[in-house]
C-alpha cells in the first residue's frame, strides 16, 4: 500500500532524488577503496625488479602466490588462523553466558549501565588497552608478582611475549564486539517467551537450549563475523604482547611494504589474506546454516512424532471398544 | 525446593561470572590509570606516586602535536563519513534494485576487508595520485589520514542510517507531500529530524574509530604528521614512559565525558534502551 503510494509520487517524493544521494559516497568508495585494492591485485601478479624497485608488472605470473604459500609464510598463515579461530571460540564461550546474564538476569534498571561498562574499553584506544596488558603481564608486573607470591609459578615465569599472552590479548580486545550482537539478540527474549516455554514443560536447561540459544544464534553468527575478520588482519596486539613469537600475517604484509619494499609479494599476501578470510566466513556461515537446519529438524520431530503417535494410539484404543 | 536452591546457585554463579568478566574488561584500563601516576622514568617499573607524568605529557611538544594531529584528522574524517555515509544510507534505505545491491555489497566489503589490506593498498595509491597525477591536496597529512579513516566509518554510518530509514513510517513523508511541502522542506522537516539519532550515533562512532585508528594511519601518514596511536606504537621500541599513560588517561576521561554527553542528548528524545541501542548501532 505504502509502496504503491510512494511509486505513484516517485517524481517528487524522496525516491526521485535518492539515487543522486549515493553518487558522492559511491565515487569516494570507488576512488579510495575499490581502485586501490584492484591496483594491489594487479601488483600481486608482478615481481620485485631489483634491489631498489618496489614492483614491476612487465612479466605477469602467479609466482608471488607460490612464494606467499610456501614455507615460513604458510606457517604464519596457519599460526594466524589458529589464533583467530581459538580467539573467536573463547569469545563465544565467554559472551554467551555473559549476555544471557545481562539480558535475562540483570534488572532493566542496571542492564544498560552494565552494557555501558562493557562498552567503555571498546571506546578507548586499543593500543593503550593492550599496553595495559603488557604492564600486567610483564615479569615485574602485578599478575606475575602475585602468582609468584602465591607460589604458583617459579621466578623465571613470564607470560609476556608468549603465544598465551597474544591469545589473551586478542580475546580481550574483541570480546565487546562479540557481547554486543549476542546481547541484542538475547534481549528480544521477553519473560513471556520463557514463561511460555516453562508452561509447555521445558526445564531451565531445555528453555535455554530450545528457546534462548536459537534466538541468540543470529547474534552469535554476527559476533563471530565481527570478531574473526578484524582478528585475522590484526597484528598490533600480537606485536605488543607476543614480541618475536607474535608473528601474524598482518605483520608480514606490513613488513613487505615497509622494510622489504617487495610490493608484489606483499600484494599477493594481501589477496591471499582476503580470500582466506572470506572463505572462512563463508564456511562458518555454511556450517551455521546446516547446524541450524539440523537443530530445527530435530526440534520439530518430537512434536510431529507425538502427534503422529497419538492418533494411531487413540484409534487403537477405539477399535476394541 | 531443590529446584529453587539450584536456581539460586545458577543465578549466583552467573552473577559472579558476569562481574569477573567486567573486572577482566576493566583490568588494563585501571592499570593505565594507576601507572599514569608512576613517578619513575619507565612506565612498567613502579617507583612511587606522583603527578609529574601529567606535567611532562602536557609540556612535551611531540605528544601534544601527535594528539593535535589525531584530533584534527578525526574531525575531518567524521565530516566525510557523516556526510557521505548519511547520504548513502538514505539512498540504500529508500530504494531497492541492482545499483543498491552493488552499493550495499561494496559497503559490506569495506567492513570485512582486513585493515592492513586497506592500509597497504591506500599507501601507494595516494602517493601515485599526488605525485603522478599531480593532485597536490593529497600531500596534506591531515587529509590523507582523514581519507584513510573515513572508509570504514562511512560504511558504519550508512548502515546505521539505512536501518533508521527502513524503520520510518512512510505515511509521515506522504502526509508532508499531501500538505504541499516541497521536497526540500519534507526532507528537512520530516526526514532529517527522524534520522538525527542515527546520524549522531554514526558521527560519534566515526570520531572514535578515527581517533583509535593505528594500522591505516601508520601507512598513509606523512612525515611530521604522526597521529597519537602511531606515536605510541613507535615509542614501544624506545621504551614506554609514564607520560604516555598520563595522556592516554586524559583522552580516556575525555572520550567518556563525550559519550556521556551524547547519551544524555540522545536520552532526551527516547528511552535508555533506545539510547543504548543507538550507541551500539543496532538500531
Amino acid at each position: 500500500m505504502s509502496r504503491m503510494a510512494r511509486t505513484r509520487t516517485s517524481g517528487r517524493g524522496p525516491r526521485g532524488s535518492s539515487t543522486l544521494l549515493a553518487v558522492p559516497g559511491g565515487i569516494w568508495m570507488l576512488v579510495f577503496f575499490i581502485v586501490p585494492i584492484l591496483v594491489v591485485v594487479w601488483y600481486s601478479f608482478g615481481q620485485k625488479p631489483g634491489l631498489y624497485g618496489t614492483h614491476d608488472n612487465s612479466v605477469l605470473s602467479l609466482d608471488r602466490y607460490g612464494e606467499a604459500l610456501s614455507g615460513a609464510f604458510l606457517l604464519t598463515f596457519a599460526n594466524t588462523l589458529q589464533i583467530a579461530v581459538i580467539g573467536t571460540l573463547i569469545c563465544v564461550l565467554i559472551a554467551v553466558p555473559f549476555s544471557y546474564w545481562l539480558a535475562v538476569k540483570v534488572t532493566p534498571k542496571w542492564r544498560y549501565v552494565v552494557l555501558a561498562l562493557v562498552l567503555v574499553p571498546y571506546w578507548t584506544n586499543f593500543l593503550i588497552r593492550t599496553l595495559g596488558w603488557q604492564i600486567l603481564l610483564a615479569p615485574e608486573g602485578p599478575v606475575t608478582v602475585l602468582l609468584r607470591q602465591l607460589g604458583l609459578v617459579d621466578a623465571a615465569f613470564s607470560m609476556l611475549y608468549t603465544k598465551g599472552a597474544v591469545q589473551l590479548g586478542v580475546v580481550y580486545n574483541y570480546l565487546p564486539l562479540m557481547i554486543l550482537p549476542i546481547f541484542v539478540a538475547m534481549e528480544r527474549l521477553t519473560p513471556a517467551l520463557r514463561e511460555a516455554s516453562k508452561d509447555l514443560g521445558a526445564g531451565r536447561w531445555g528453555t535455554f537450549r530450545q528457546v534462548t540459544l536459537p534466538l541468540a544464534a543470529p547474534g552469535i553468527v554476527g559476533g563471530v563475523v565481527l570478531v574473526f575478520i578484524p582478528l585475522m588482519g590484526d597484528y598490533i596486539t600480537a606485536q605488543v604482547l607476543g614480541g618475536a613469537k607474535g608473528n601474524m600475517v598482518g605483520q608480514m604484509i606490513a613488513g613487505q611494504f615497509q622494510q622489504g619494499q617487495n610490493w608484489a609479494l606483499g600484494s599477493a599476501m594481501s589477496v591471499t589474506l582476503i580470500l582466506i578470510t572470506l572463505l572462512s566466513v563463508v564456511l562458518v556461515g555454511a556450517v551455521g546454516i546446516v547446524c541450524g537446519a539440523i537443530l530445527r529438524a530435530r526440534r520439530r520431530l518430537p512434536i510431529e512424532r507425538t502427534a503422529a503417535g497419538a492418533t494411531p494410539a487413540r484409534t487403537g484404543t477405539e477399535v476394541p471398544a | 525446593m531443590t529446584g529453587t536452591t539450584r536456581d539460586r546457585a545458577t543465578n549466583l554463579s552467573l552473577r559472579i561470572f558476569g562481574i569477573l568478566v567486567l573486572l577482566f574488561l576493566f583490568a588494563p584500563l585501571l592499570v593505565i590509570l594507576v601507572y599514569s601516576f608512576n613517578s619513575g622514568r619507565l612506565l612498567g617499573a613502579w617507583e612511587g606516586f606522583g603527578v609529574n607524568a601529567y606535567q611532562t605529557a602536557f609540556s612535551s611538544p611531540d605528544i601534544l602535536h601527535a594528539v593535535g594531529v589525531s584530533l584534527r584528522s578525526s574531525v575531518v574524517a567524521t565530516l566525510f563519513a557523516t556526510l557521505l555515509g548519511s547520504a548513502l544510507g538514505v539512498a540504500i534505505g529508500v530504494r531497492t534494485g541492482t545499483v543498491v545491491s552493488v552499493i550495499v555489497g561494496v559497503l559490506a566489503l569495506v567492513l570485512v576487508t582486513p585493515e592492513i589490506v586497506q592500509a597497504v593498498s591506500l599507501m601507494p595509491w595516494l602517493t601515485s595520485l599526488s605525485v603522478d597525477w599531480g593532485i597536490a591536496p593529497l600531500n596534506d597529512g591531515i587529509l590523507r589520514l582523514a581519507i584513510g579513516h573515513s572508509l570504514f566509518a562511512t560504511a558504519v554510518v550508512s548502515f546505521l542510517v539505512r536501518g533508521r530509514v527502513r524503520a520510518l513510517d512512510p505515511a509521515l513523508t506522504e502526509a508532508a507531500e499531501d500538505l504541499y511541502a516541497s521536497r526540500w522542506n519534507s526532507f528537512r522537516q520530516i526526514l532529517l529530524p527522524q534520522l538525527a539519532p542515527a546520524i549522531g550515533a554514526g558521527a560519534l562512532m566515526a570520531f572514535t574509530l578515527s581517533l583509535d585508528n593505528t594500522i591505516i594511519s601508520a601507512f598513509v601518514q606523512t612525515t611530521g604528521n604522526t597521529p597519537w596511536p602511531v606515536y605510541v606504537l613507535s615509542s614501544l621500541r624506545s621504551g614506554l614512559r609514564p607520560e604516555l599513560a598520563a595522556m592516554a588517561a586524559v583522552m580516556l576521561i575525555a572520550t567518556l565525558a563525550l559519550l556521556a554527553l551524547a547519551a544524555a542528548v540522545l536520552a532526551r528524545g527516547g528511552s535508555a534502551s533506545s539510547t543504548a541501542r543507538a550507541l551500539v548501532g543496532s538500531e
